[in-house]
This record gives C-alpha cells, sequence and structure tokens, in this order.
C-alpha cells in the first residue's frame, strides 16, 4: 500500500508540471484581418448545408425538450421553426457575410437541467449563442456559466425572472402581465367579484397565479388559490374546489388534457363561471374531447401574441417559410423568439464586434425589435430592464372560428390592462404567490 | 511461488485488498490516469467524468445492499433525495427563497447528508428484515413515491417543481472549490474532489466487503435461512446494509448537482433508481470495481450516443427523423440490460474476468 502511495504521489506531482497542455474551451478562434471580431462559434468556412459557399457560418445551439419531457408536443414545432427562421435568414443574405446554422447543435433536455447543462457543456465551445434554451429549470441550470461566458440565449418559456436576466432575449409579455391583463379583461366584461388560480406548481403556474393575486387584489376582488398536478385523473380537487367555492373567474394555468378535464368536470357539476387560460393550456385538439361543450361554452384564452393565421408580414413569412405543417402555435411561438437574437446579431455585427461580449453587449443595447409585425411597437426593450418589460397580451375565443382557415376568434386585439400598467416588476412575480 | 494467481499460502494473501502485482500495478496506473486528467482533458469532459465518479459512489452504496446482501432496492432515488436535500440545506443561502444554513464547510454537510439518509436507511431496514426479493422491491418502491410526493410538495426545501434549487457550493477548510481560480478551474477542482471520494468510498467499500460483515452479507444473499442457522443475525446485518447503503446514496446524492449547478425535485422518480440498478446489473453485482464500470458506462452512455451521427450519417440528430440518436440511446438502456442479463449476468466485471483467464493461460487459452 505504501509503495503505492508513493506510485500514485509521484505520478500526480509529474502531471502537475504537464498543467496548460489540454485544449481550452474556446479553441475555435477564427479572427479575420477584414469583417467583424469574433471569437467562438464563427468560422470562415461555409455552414455544413449552407449553398453559399462564399460565406462564413455563425453557429447557434438549440437546447429543448424533443422527445420525453413534458413539453416535446409544442418544442418540436418551436424548434422546426427556428430552423426555418434562420434558414430565411440565409436566404435573405445572411449577416454581415455570414450564413447561421442552426441545426447542427440541436440536443434533446428531457426537461432535466442535469441534461440540458450536458448538452451545453458539450456545444458551449462550438456555438456563438443558443437560438433556445427550453424551460426555466433547465435555464437556470446553465445561467451562471452562461453569464460567466458572455454566452446570450433566447428563451422557451415566459417565465417573469427573465426579465432580470441580461443574458435571456425573452419576447412578449410574461405570464405574470398576461394574467394580469386577462384579470382586467374580466373586469371590464363581465364583472367578477371572485377570482380563482388553478395552476401547476413552478415558474409556469406560480407566475401566472400570482398575476391573478396581484391584480385581483388591485381591483378589489376576493382571490382564491388552487394548486393542481398534471395528469387528467389527478383533477378531481381542483374541479371541487371550483364547485363549492363558485369563483367568478378561474385562471387556468396547465396543460391542455388538465384544462379539458377542469373546464369539463366543472361544467358537469352545474358550474357556470367563466374560465382564462393562458396560452399553453390550449390546444385546438381539445374541440374533439368530450368536454367541448363546456369550453365552448366557458373557455377563453389569452395569448402574449397573435395566432397562426393572423395577417402580418411576420406570420406571412412563417407561413411559406413551413409549408404543409399542421397549423400550431408552437411554430409561432418559436418564430417570434427568434426575431431578437437577429436584431441582437445584426446590431453587433453593424457594431464590427460578432465577439460573445459584443454580441451581449449589442443585445442589451436594443431598445426595440423588428418583430414584422407580431407583436407590435415598443416590444423587446432590453435596454430597458425590468422597467422596460412588454405589457401588452391578447385575448381569444379558441372555440370560434373568424372567417378564414385555422382562424380563431379575436376577442380583444393587443392591449395593457390597468393593473399590468401600473405594475412595476421588483422580482420575479412567483415569489409573490 | 508468491505471485502465483489463486495460490494462497496464508489468509492474509486471501484477504489482502490488491492479492496480485499486477492488480497493483494496474490500480496504480489507473490511478495516476485519474490524477492526470484535469490537464489532459477539457473542462467539459472534466464535468461529465466527475459526475460519473460521483454516481459510482451511488452505485457502489445500491451495490453493499443489493449486490453483496441481496436485498433488491428501488428506493435508491429516495436515499439519494434525502441527502442532495440535507446537503443543500445546510449549505444553501439562508437568504434565498429556499431553506438554507449557509454551512459551505464540505466536511460538515457531506457527512451529514450520509448520516441523516443512513438514518432513513435504518429506519426503513425493518421491511428488510419482514420481507424478501420481490416483496422488498415493490415495497422500497413505495418509498420512491412518498418521497417524491413530500419533494413535490414541499418547496420551501425543495424550491418545487419547475424551480428547483441550487445544490452546495463547496468549501474545503475556507477554500472555495466552487469557483475558478489562478491555479484551478473549477470543473478542475471539482472533479478532483470528486475522484479523492470516489477512491475513499470505494476503499471503504471494498473493506467492508472482506469483512465479518461482508461476509456476513454473502451469506444472507446465498442463503438467508442458512445464514441464520449458522448464526449470522439477520435483523442486524440487514440493517447495517441499508444504513450503509443509505450512507453512501446520501453522500452521492449531496454531490451530485455539484458540477451542474441546479436540481430539481423531479429528478428524483423511479427512473433514476432503475438507472442505478441498470448500472449494478450492467456493472456486476456483488463487486466494487464492477459497480464503478457500471456508472461510468451508463453515465457516459448518453454522451457518447449524441457523437454516435456525425460518424453514422443515416442517424439522424434531429428527433424528426428516424432513425434518431434519441431513439438509439432509450433502446440502447434496455438492450444493455437483456443482453447483460442474458449473456453475461456478471456484467462488465465477468467480461473483465473472461479477459484476465484468457491472458492468465496465454498462449494454451482453452
Amino acid at each position: 500500500m505504501k509503495r503505492l502511495g508513493m506510485i500514485a504521489l509521484a505520478a500526480v506531482l509529474t502531471v502537475g508540471s504537464l498543467a496548460g497542455c489540454r485544449g481550452g474551451d474556446n479553441t475555435d478562434n477564427s479572427k479575420g484581418s477584414s469583417g467583424p471580431k469574433s471569437d467562438v462559434g464563427i468560422t470562415k468556412e461555409p455552414c455544413p448545408k449552407s449553398e453559399h459557399k462564399d460565406r462564413g457560418c455563425i453557429y447557434l445551439g438549440i437546447i429543448s425538450d424533443l422527445t420525453v419531457g413534458p413539453f416535446h408536443v409544442l418544442a418540436v414545432p418551436i424548434t422546426d421553426a427556428q430552423k426555418a427562421f434562420w434558414k430565411r435568414v440565409n436566404a435573405q443574405g445572411g449577416i454581415g457575410g455570414y450564413d447561421i446554422d442552426a441545426e447542427t447543435y440541436v440536443r434533446d433536455n428531457k426537461y432535466n437541467p442535469q441534461t440540458h447543462n450536458e448538452a451545453y457543456q458539450e456545444m458551449k465551445g462550438k456555438v456563438l449563442a443558443l437560438a433556445q434554451s427550453l424551460g426555466s429549470p433547465t435555464t437556470a441550470a446553465i445561467l451562471p456559466d452562461m453569464k460567466q461566458n458572455n454566452v446570450i440565449a433566447a428563451p422557451a418559456a415566459w417565465t417573469s425572472a427573465y426579465a432580470f436576466e441580461d443574458n435571456i432575449l425573452e419576447s412578449g409579455a410574461n405570464y405574470c402581465i398576461e394574467s394580469m391583463n386577462a384579470v382586467d379583461y374580466a373586469n371590464e366584461t363581465f364583472k367578477p367579484k371572485t377570482v380563482m388560480a388553478v395552476h401547476l406548481a413552478g415558474d409556469y403556474g406560480d407566475d401566472a397565479a400570482a398575476g391573478a393575486k396581484i391584480a385581483a387584489e388591485k381591483l378589489g376582488m376576493t382571490f382564491i388559490n388552487v394548486k393542481t398536478d398534471s395528469g387528467t385523473d389527478k383533477q378531481a380537487g381542483a374541479v371541487t374546489a371550483i364547485v363549492t367555492q363558485k369563483p367568478d373567474l378561474v385562471i387556468l394555468t396547465t396543460g391542455p388534457a388538465d384544462a379539458a378535464a377542469i373546464v369539463g368536470g366543472a361544467a358537469q357539476r352545474g358550474f357556470k363561471g367563466r374560465f382564462i387560460g393562458t396560452s399553453p393550456s390550449w390546444n385546438q385538439g381539445l374541440l374533439a374531447t368530450a368536454a367541448a361543450p363546456a369550453l365552448k361554452a366557458l373557455y377563453l384564452q389569452s395569448s402574449p401574441w397573435k395566432s397562426w393565421a393572423s395577417d402580418t408580414p411576420g406570420h406571412k413569412a412563417m407561413r411559406e417559410a413551413l409549408p404543409g405543417v399542421t397549423p400550431n402555435d408552437g411554430y409561432t411561438s418559436g418564430w417570434v423568439w427568434s426575431y431578437p437574437l437577429l436584431a441582437a446579431l445584426k446590431k453587433a455585427q453593424a457594431d464590427g464586434d460578432l465577439t460573445r461580449a459584443g454580441l451581449l453587449k449589442a443585445a442589451k443595447s436594443l431598445t426595440k425589435v423588428d418583430y414584422e409585425g407580431m407583436l407590435p411597437d415598443g416590444a423587446g426593450n432590453y435596454a430597458g430592464g425590468a422597467d422596460g418589460i412588454f405589457r401588452q397580451s391578447l385575448i381569444y375565443n379558441p372555440t370560434v372560428g373568424a372567417g378564414g382557415p385555422n382562424e380563431i376568434k379575436l376577442e380583444k386585439d393587443y392591449f395593457t390592462g390597468s393593473v399590468a400598467k401600473d405594475y412595476k416588476l421588483d422580482k420575479p412575480c412567483y415569489e409573490k404567490l | 511461488m508468491r505471485n502465483r494467481p489463486l495460490l494462497r499460502t496464508s489468509y492474509n494473501q486471501e484477504l489482502a485488498l490488491l492479492d496480485t502485482t499486477s492488480k497493483k500495478v494496474a490500480v496504480g496506473i489507473l490511478l495516476a490516469v485519474g490524477a492526470a486528467l484535469p490537464w489532459l482533458v477539457e473542462d467539459q469532459l472534466l464535468q461529465l467524468i466527475g459526475l460519473a465518479c460521483v454516481t459510482a459512489i451511488g452505485a457502489i452504496g445500491l451495490n453493499i445492499v443489493t449486490g453483496y446482501a441481496g436485498q433488491v432496492s428501488l428506493g435508491h432515488a429516495f436515499f439519494l433525495a434525502i441527502g442532495a436535500y440535507t446537503a443543500a440545506a445546510i449549505a444553501g443561502d439562508p437568504d434565498a427563497r429556499t431553506i438554507g444554513f449557509g454551512v459551505q464547510e464540505i466536511l460538515i454537510w457531506l457527512p451529514a447528508a450520509g448520516l441523516v439518509a443512513a438514518v432513513a436507511g435504518v429506519l426503513v431496514a425493518p421491511l428488510a428484515t419482514r420481507l424478501r426479493g420481490l416483496y422488498l422491491a415493490i415495497v422500497t418502491l413505495g418509498l420512491v413515491f412518498i418521497g417524491g410526493h413530500v419533494i413535490n410538495e414541499w418547496s420551501e426545501l425543495t424550491g418545487g417543481p419547475g424551480i428547483g434549487r441550487q445544490p452546495p457550493a463547496p468549501k474545503l477548510f475556507g477554500y472555495d472549490l466552487n469557483a475558478s481560480d489562478a491555479f484551478l478551474t473549477r470543473d478542475q477542482k471539482l472533479y478532483l474532489l470528486m475522484l479523492v471520494l470516489l477512491v475513499l468510498a470505494a476503499l471503504a467499500a471494498r473493506n467492508l466487503a472482506r469483512s465479518r460483515v461482508g461476509r456476513a452479507f454473502t451469506a444472507i444473499r446465498d442463503r438467508d435461512i442458512a445464514a441464520g442457522v449458522m448464526g449470522v443475525n439477520l435483523a442486524r446485518y440487514k440493517t447495517i446494509a441499508f444504513g450503509v447503503s443509505s450512507f453512501y446514496a446520501g453522500c452521492a446524492g449531496a454531490l451530485l448537482y455539484v458540477g451542474v449547478g441546479y436540481f430539481d425535485p423531479t429528478t428524483f422518480n423511479l427512473l433514476l433508481s432503475v438507472q442505478y440498478i441498470a448500472m449494478v446489473l450492467i456493472g456486476g453485482a456483488g463487486t466494487v470495481s464492477g459497480a464503478i464500470l457500471g456508472a461510468f458506462l451508463i453515465t457516459l452512455l448518453p454522451r457518447l450516443i449524441r457523437e454516435v451521427p456525425s460518424f453514422l450519417p443515416f442517424i439522424s440528430n434531429s428527433p424528426a427523423e428516424s432513425p434518431n440518436a434519441y431513439q438509439l440511446e432509450t433502446v440502447l438502456y434496455g438492450v444493455l440490460i437483456i443482453v447483460f442479463l442474458i449473456f453475461e449476468p456478471r456484467g462488465l466485471f465477468g467480461i473483465w474476468i473472461r479477459l484476465r483467464t484468457y491472458w492468465k493461460a496465454w498462449p494454451f487459452s482453452y
């Protein structure tokens, strides 16, 4: 044993002197004599699948819930839309002599922080930024490292915590604001006296419920908080809470199947109040379930942006870029979320600094982002920090068609409610529930 | 005569930790390579290998109760969770949203995590003295569900599902292991910490296995009635097995997410327990080195598979196309378990033994 210890010790001492001969994390250094400065994730060689052989390549990573996680039904269209988005950017000339590649580094996170971090570590030295980082616990796992290395990311979540992160380029109203606006809308149209939030745990449900609570208190309504679990067989408690406490308005933040179980169950037991669900609670497939009559009678949906079939240049471009797909607002979300990163890249390129630090600086300095009409003017104010958050959302009635194919009835166009307008976001909403 | 394999001239030889020169040399080389890795490998790989080291500690723990003592436990995730949250609570930031006491000294939170988990293990052990085999497996399955419910609901401690909390940030005698400095990066420090702890844990487990206690475990595994007749106190040794195993699980749980920097309560589900069972089975039940091999294989497998599409272009990286790397990964777990149980029940360790016997008599290997 003694001898063994000596050998090990000697070995450690020898290798101690070898320090510095391993590859670093940021080996991809392709500083050109001309063109903008660059460090990680940019090559002079064309992208692997690019048709423009004269252009260099900017690599963007995507870490999403692609196979077994709870959001893969949405995440796959989000990812496809983003690939299409960057392809369109390339077709329109790329960015400063570079094509964008968002296909080489696409990884699955299984909605698990550990897997997410593994995928991130693996691609970290090869990508300039992340075109998508899906989920908040997963993104939280990589945020410290992102901050350290100046990596920016477009999120795939609407939590209010992102208003406080420079490295995250969030889009649209967060859950908290969206629910405030929903309560405000209800206050104007059918004057509820009691509001109940039925929500999943975690920052999706908690954030929306906190928004509903803040709005209800401000508008002088009684607020009831009901937490529920994911799974159609676990909604009995929520249904009982609804029919016994008889709120006038229920703010729903669950998955689509849960929403159908709750609305259907409550209606069956004679509940006549209204439901407003946040956008991830709805899925067009629910109209084929047994809960359809109840949903038609009671359900409205709040949304951070307009749905698939809307008439804006951005929506049109998206539909053209994604021919033949089954319409799904996952595509819309993926498309919308990509604009801020594009704006940041363009700004950084104009500043002549496509390094990570340069890109972060460009992102931080954005006061508005051109969403091609998908979001109204004033969206994408990252220079404003938490005060610059976007406060407009919409209300849809997804059960009623509106003329065109896949179009749904818009109840109220982009609006800022009275509560959301004056609300000062000083910390993530979910901490206030 | 001294170095003839299988020829023993004294009990000391039989019981030696490393009984042949070649084993000593091999272990020495492995240790040296392990210690040299931080200066040879990139940080991101180092983080993964460090994770494999910690996972190996957990697998050794499960191997003590399942491999040596023969008590099949599906409750390992429960004990990992207890360790993870004990450590996170002790070392956590007192001002954060989740419970934290701000004691970052690893010499305090690591043993504490192990001890709390061990106490839980000892409390569970009476079940094992009343039940065995399939029934014990199903009862320990219940633990995972109860534990899962508690940690999902107790959001003051765990942050709640979808939010999660930070793992402990280790400091050793005030030296911050969780941040890079002029000498070593964060990942290098953490890897070295994990490696040292794995070596300690492996040595301790090996020593336990070749002691009186270890022989009692083996006797219980092989035939508990016979062991009882021989005078082995079944209740006592099963309790020890569960206690020690849970201690390992607690320590592993405490360290498991240090590298990642974040964890979510939904992680501690049945799948995690099953992964540990897979490590023990694929590695080789009832051997320390087998558990380590299994843990490394299962931890590194997803990463290896993600590299496959660059070698085999017909396997896609995109989940929309088939066949893709994700399907391959899911299928491979199952296939590995089935193949090992049918063709090599002794696991990776068994393959190693075959190789060894082949070369021992080479070139007369028949």
